[in-house]
């Protein structure tokens, strides 16, 4: 989802970075240099690791520390949150591409997410039925969906990379999203509805449904809009109208967004260009929202802290394994230690877990976000380190 | 074809997701719904009207009107509450953009006439709306058993509620007009002018009201300091605030869409933790930044547009599904009556007041349509009485709902009117080609 500076009234420098020294994406120091030029601190342009800005931010503006953002103003901000989360399903669903190159890319992403999903999943399920943690929620329910967190990763940063290997990388980070947020989809109606599979399957089912139809209203709208103002209403509408179908359905916007992208870049005309160029405008801004909310929600929960380990244990091993066999399937594509790459989850594991938690208000709901969120921060201080250095060329 | 196969698309997704999800927890999440299918919905609402030469603001709000709780049902009342979650920031950004279109070395000129006019069209319809209200006391709803001095009192609160323009819908049909020319900017002079003279009436009819129904002395200090903080510090407010944003134009200019509804969020938030009049602090914010800051033409006007629509779409729309028809029907016949007059007293203002401060007869014939409209203000005037005078403010309070909804459907569709007769639709448009 990292894209290039543009002229325009988003991206590129501003009068205030360009007196700052560039940061360099070399040293762990200076990747998180980036986070603190003005416009990535103020949520304004893409930065390395998020996270570690925002969702501390959160706990600081939250009812938990300052109060500044209480109970009553992050219920109103949910609806904002859907919208994050619809948007960044859109993002993803606009990224995919059907050439048969970019099939073996997909495929060997969605084997090395659909691995890790599966290795955290297993060892959670296995040691929940031994704690016992009384999460008010199937034990299954909630691995999974701590699977579906651990398998974000985004090899992205701020700066444009260079080399092949990391360009690759970032595609796969990019595209190992896809089949986890499908599980998500069932995760989420399964988390508010009841773990009833049909009911669920049917939902997530819905889910997509609802993706497809705000898609076409919307395309139908901004292909005849009269103007620039009036096109950029259409979009706003169509995205906003997705993630409220969702969120009133209470299923999951991540997954309805991604249909909505997809149905966008098979649809005839622009449509994909009118979308991500309206909507870039303000991703950054609801990206900032999102952390800054899951930070404010975050509250001490001890099965979170038991959730942890096996987050980042079994995260980081699902990684490195997936990535090692991803890169054999797309070999010559991808680098050999494609696995370093991905341990930066990024926001996208944070965002579902924040679903989660907005959907299932139990104990479950708090130790996943706990989990979630922790595991996020720590394995992106840790892929700091973790990854290869920038090779310019 | 297209717009009709959306809107059919969007009414079944709508309906169908209602149908499906019903419940108590589902309303409760309904606000991004809500705000999604009106956005849409409304906006094509809008469009339609515009085909029909008649503003936009008056599509947004019919289709409120028509989706709402009242009617159709399409936007249930959580939903409709959802909807009003814009509604502070509306109001600031709209009362922000009619700062910008002041600018005071094109406006000096012409103020002293404008001042003039105002005060005859405010004298005018007070006066004669008070006379009618004494007269037709006996079949009012309100307090009839009230006489003499208290019923004086309670008719100056009432006939304050029945005076006071709507700056928001005014400025907003001004806007999506994209007019300029002589008779946008008296009528937004005026409105503006009013609104102040409307506040500062309303506290002193409110303090009259309370002595005589023998709640407080009069020439109460407090009430007055009150006053003077409410609207001083507002200014003040809206003066540093736009003075921030005239810099960040200079040194910064970009992102300016983003920054524009930051700044009004702000603005909205801090009025209502001050207790200061946000639209106030938001013209004044708008005028400092037009009347300093650097010229910054069509990226300006580019980034107002774009933040204004859709929540001008979403405001008015909010606004059409929370018109209480149930009002309207039970005191339909006095409100219709009430305001005949209203009407007809602010064209004779408005007659004399041009007369009186030596405008033109086309500004003389067509000003007053830019009056009628009524909405936030008097709600709000309307709440204040109510909690103040329980006794019978819900009774003005129910007049006041029943005068804004025919109001607020008239007043847009007289004044969109009025602008294109005078020929200043798109006169915006025009004026920024001119420049360029």
């Amino acid at each position: 989802m990292a894209h290039g500076p543009e002229p325009g009234e988003m991206g590129g420098p501003d009068p205030i970075d360009s007196a700052l020294e560039a940061g360099g994406g070399a040293t762990a120091a200076g990747r998180l240099h980036v986070l603190f030029r003005s416009r990535a601190a103020l949520g304004l342009a893409p930065a390395a690791a998020p996270a570690l800005l925002f969702v501390p931010l959160g706990v600081v503006l939250g009812p938990a520390a300052l109060g500044l953002l209480s109970d009553e103003a992050l219920t109103h901000l949910d609806t904002v949150v859907s919208l994050a989360l619809a948007a960044l399903g859109v993002f993803i669903g606009l990224g995919l591409d059907v050439r048969p190159a970019e099939r073996r890319l997909l495929a060997a992403a969605s084997m090395e997410s659909l691995l890790t999903v599966a290795l955290v999943a297993s060892t959670t399920a296995f040691l929940l039925a031994r704690w016992d943690l009384r999460l008010e929620a199937p034990s299954a329910v909630v691995a999974l969906a701590l699977g579906i967190v651990a398998s974000a990763s985004s090899a992205g940063a701020a700066e444009e990379w260079h080399d092949l290997p990391h360009q690759s990388a970032t595609r796969i980070a990019d595209l190992d999203d896809v089949a986890p947020i499908l599980i998500g989809g069932f995760v989420i109606a399964a988390a508010a509805h009841g773990p009833s599979a049909p009911s669920a399957g049917l939902l997530t089912v819905a889910t997509i449904a609802i993706g497809v139809a705000g898609a076409l209203a919307g395309w139908l709208l901004f292909e005849t809009a009269t103007g620039e103002a009036e096109r950029a209403v259409f979009v706003a509408g169509a995205v906003l109208l997705v993630a409220g179908c969702a969120a009133y359905m209470g299923v999951s916007p991540l997954l309805a967004g991604l249909a909505a992208g997809v149905c966008w870049r098979l649809l005839p005309g622009p449509a994909d260009r009118v979308v991500r160029e309206n909507l870039r405008k303000f991703q950054h801004p609801l990206v900032v929202v999102l952390l800054v909310v899951a930070g404010a929600t975050l509250s001490r929960s001890v099965p979170g802290v038991w959730l942890l380990a096996p987050f980042l244990t079994f995260r980081l091993a699902g990684k490195l394994i997936g990535g090692w066999f991803a890169s054999r399937l797309a070999a010559g594509v991808t680098p050999s230690h494609l696995g370093s790459y991905l341990i930066a989850p990024g926001v996208l594991g944070i965002a579902f877990a924040l679903n989660f938690r907005q959907v299932s208000a139990s104990r479950a709901g708090d130790a996943l976000l706990f989990a979630g969120a922790v595991g996020s921060l720590l394995s992106e201080v840790l892929a700091l380190f973790a990854v290869p250095p920038k090779r310019q060329s | 074809m297209r717009r009709l196969l959306a809107l059919l698309l969007l009414l079944v997704l709508t309906a169908t997701v209602r149908g499906v999800a019903s419940g108590e927890a589902a309303e409760t999440r309904s606000t991004g719904l809500a705000l999604g299918f009106a956005l849409l919905a409304a906006a094509l609402a809008g469009s339609l009207f515009e085909h029909l030469r008649l503003p936009r603001v008056s599509g947004y709000l019919v289709f409120g009107l028509m989706c709402g709780p009242y009617v159709a049902d399409i936007i249930s009342r959580p939903m409709a509450r959802g909807l009003q979650i814009v509604n502070g920031l509306a109001v600031t950004l709209i009362a922000l953009i009619a700062g910008l279109e002041m600018n005071l070395a094109h406006l000096r000129p012409r103020l002293g006439g404008m001042l003039r006019m105002g005060s005859v069209v405010l004298a005018v319809v007070y006066a004669g709306v008070f006379a009618a209200i004494m007269v037709a006391w006996p079949w009012l709803p309100i307090a009839p058993e009230a006489s003499g001095m208290e019923r004086a009192a309670i008719a100056s609160v009432v006939t304050t509620l029945i005076v006071s323009f709507s700056p928001t819908v005014t400025i907003a049909v001004i806007a999506e007009s994209r007019a300029r020319g002589p008779l946008s900017e008296l009528v937004l002079a005026i409105v503006v002018l009013g609104d102040l003279a409307i506040i500062l009436a309303f506290a002193l009819t409110m303090q009259f009201a309370r002595w005589a129904t023998g709640g407080a002395a009069p020439g109460d200090v407090g009430l007055l300091a009150g006053l003077s903080w409410e609207i001083l510090a507002s200014i003040a407010l809206g003066a540093i605030l736009g003075a921030s944003f005239a810099l960040y134009l200079r040194h910064v200019g970009r992102e300016l869409t983003l920054v524009l509804l930051v700044l009004c969020a702000v603005l909205t938030a801090l009025a209502a933790r001050l207790h200061l009049d946000a639209v106030l602090a938001a013209l004044a914010a708008g005028l400092v930044t037009e009347n300093l800051g650097p010229r910054s033409g069509n990226l300006l006007k580019d980034a107002v547009e774009r933040g204004a629509l859709p929540v001008l779409i979403l405001f008015f729309a909010g606004a059409g599904a929370s018109l209480n028809l149930e009002v309207l029907a039970e005191i339909g016949v006095a409100a219709v009556a009430v305001s005949a007059v209203r009407l007809a007293l602010i064209r004779l203002g408005a007659r004399w007041g041009s007369r009186a401060a030596g405008l033109g007869p086309l500004l003389a014939q067509l000003s007053w349509t830019g009056l009628v409209s009524q909405g936030g203000v008097t709600l709000g005037l309307a709440v204040l009485v109510t909690s103040g005078f329980p006794e019978w403010g819900a009774e003005a309070q129910t007049l006041a709902v029943a005068l804004i909804s025919l109001h607020v459907l008239v007043g847009p569709i007289l004044f969109r009117a009025a602008l294109a007769r005078a020929g200043e639709v798109g006169g915006l448009d025009a004026a920024g080609e001119g420049r360029a």
